[in-house]
């Protein structure tokens, strides 16, 4: 008989970056909707308003592979710092592909809370016991 | 903060060793990337708002072989999902039977595909050269079984049986190798277009 696998701590550690690199592509998007960004402003957006785990080895690559597929476009602009940078902005496409994927989120988001609201429960029981 | 020649110098090698690894992109945009992150590591490191070292801002980055291999799936997947070069499909192919089970199944049917396709279209080339040991046979086996094969070989006919095709084998093989190998090609450009979605986007 096989022995039965142990869970250990870091796989729902694991399963949580999985999570969050998922969203990856969402959040760039949402991060360019309001207005144009370069590379290390959209990072800094990231870590400012989420709790992304945000590779910046991945980061520029994905804007590359956005741009390839019409969703981003890019432009480089003089800047104060002494060098171009590289701006990206939404386009049309991209802000369909957008909204698109935040109503599958919401959907998503919604069925999963309702999935876990048992969960939940026990959750908030466990947190009562805890208190003093 | 101003950069001292010491990390100028180490800026200057990992760019350096980028732009090599990037060196299956077109130049235009292989030089686009280099300088998008030299900005980056620029903005990071010396400025006003400069926050990290640059040993700290590379390694954030990767190696810079990490780096460009993300950037070459990407262009790789784009390349290929165009559809029009076969050597570029079978690379694209290979890389992503290494990338996912999916791609591992894709890469396997075109490999038998591909072997099958050629076979026939190889047919061709022996019935020329060897154009009595090569053919269709009919052939008598033990217990009055009928047998067809195909055969081929320099030696002596390996069968004694009626030999089917004739020099209709030749066009018959070109035409059924051809739509093969055709088709195989097909089947993996829509794979590829259909089913790889870049790794990128899944790895941080």
């Amino acid at each position: 008989m096989k022995e039965a696998i142990t869970p250990t701590p870091e796989s729902a550690e694991k399963w949580e970056v999985q999570l969050r690199k998922g969203s990856l592509e969402l959040a760039i998007l949402a991060a360019l909707w309001d207005d144009r960004l370069y590379g290390l402003e959209i990072l800094r957006y990231l870590e400012n308003s989420s709790e992304l785990v945000v590779v910046e080895g991945t980061v520029y690559p994905l804007l590359n592979r956005l741009r390839t597929l019409g969703l981003v476009e890019s432009e480089w602009v003089e800047s104060d710092s002494g060098h171009p940078r590289k701006y990206y902005r939404l386009t049309a496409a991209g802000r369909q592909r957008a909204l698109e994927m935040t109503r599958i989120w919401a959907r998503f988001s919604a069925s999963m809370t309702n999935l876990v609201a048992p969960l939940n429960r026990e959750i908030s029981k466990e947190m009562r016991k805890e208190k003093p | 903060m101003t950069l001292s020649a010491e990390s100028q110098k180490t800026i200057d090698v990992y760019l350096a060793a980028l732009r090599k690894q990037l060196r299956e992109l077109m130049d235009e945009d292989a030089n686009d990337i280099v300088e998008e992150i030299r900005t980056h590591i620029l903005d990071k490191t010396s400025g006003d708002a400069a926050t990290d070292t640059v040993s700290s801002t590379l390694a954030a980055l990767g190696t810079p072989e990490e780096l460009a291999s993300r950037y070459r799936t990407d262009d790789l997947l784009k390349r290929a999902q165009s559809g029009r070069s076969f050597v570029l499909t079978v690379r694209s192919l290979l890389r992503w039977a290494t990338l996912s089970f999916a791609g591992l199944v894709v890469f396997l049917v075109s490999l038998v595909g591909y072997c099958l396709g050629g076979g026939l279209v190889m047919l061709v080339a022996f019935k020329l050269i060897w154009p009595r040991n090569t053919g269709l046979w009919k052939d008598s086996g033990p217990g009055d079984h009928w047998m067809l094969s195909f055969s081929f070989s320099s030696g002596e006919p390996p069968h004694h049986g009626q030999e089917l095709l004739g020099w209709w084998l030749l066009p018959i093989c070109l035409i059924l190798g051809s739509v093969l190998l055709f088709l195989t090609f097909r089947f993996g450009t829509w794979s590829i277009r259909k089913f790889w979605r870049p790794r990128a986007w899944r790895r941080a």
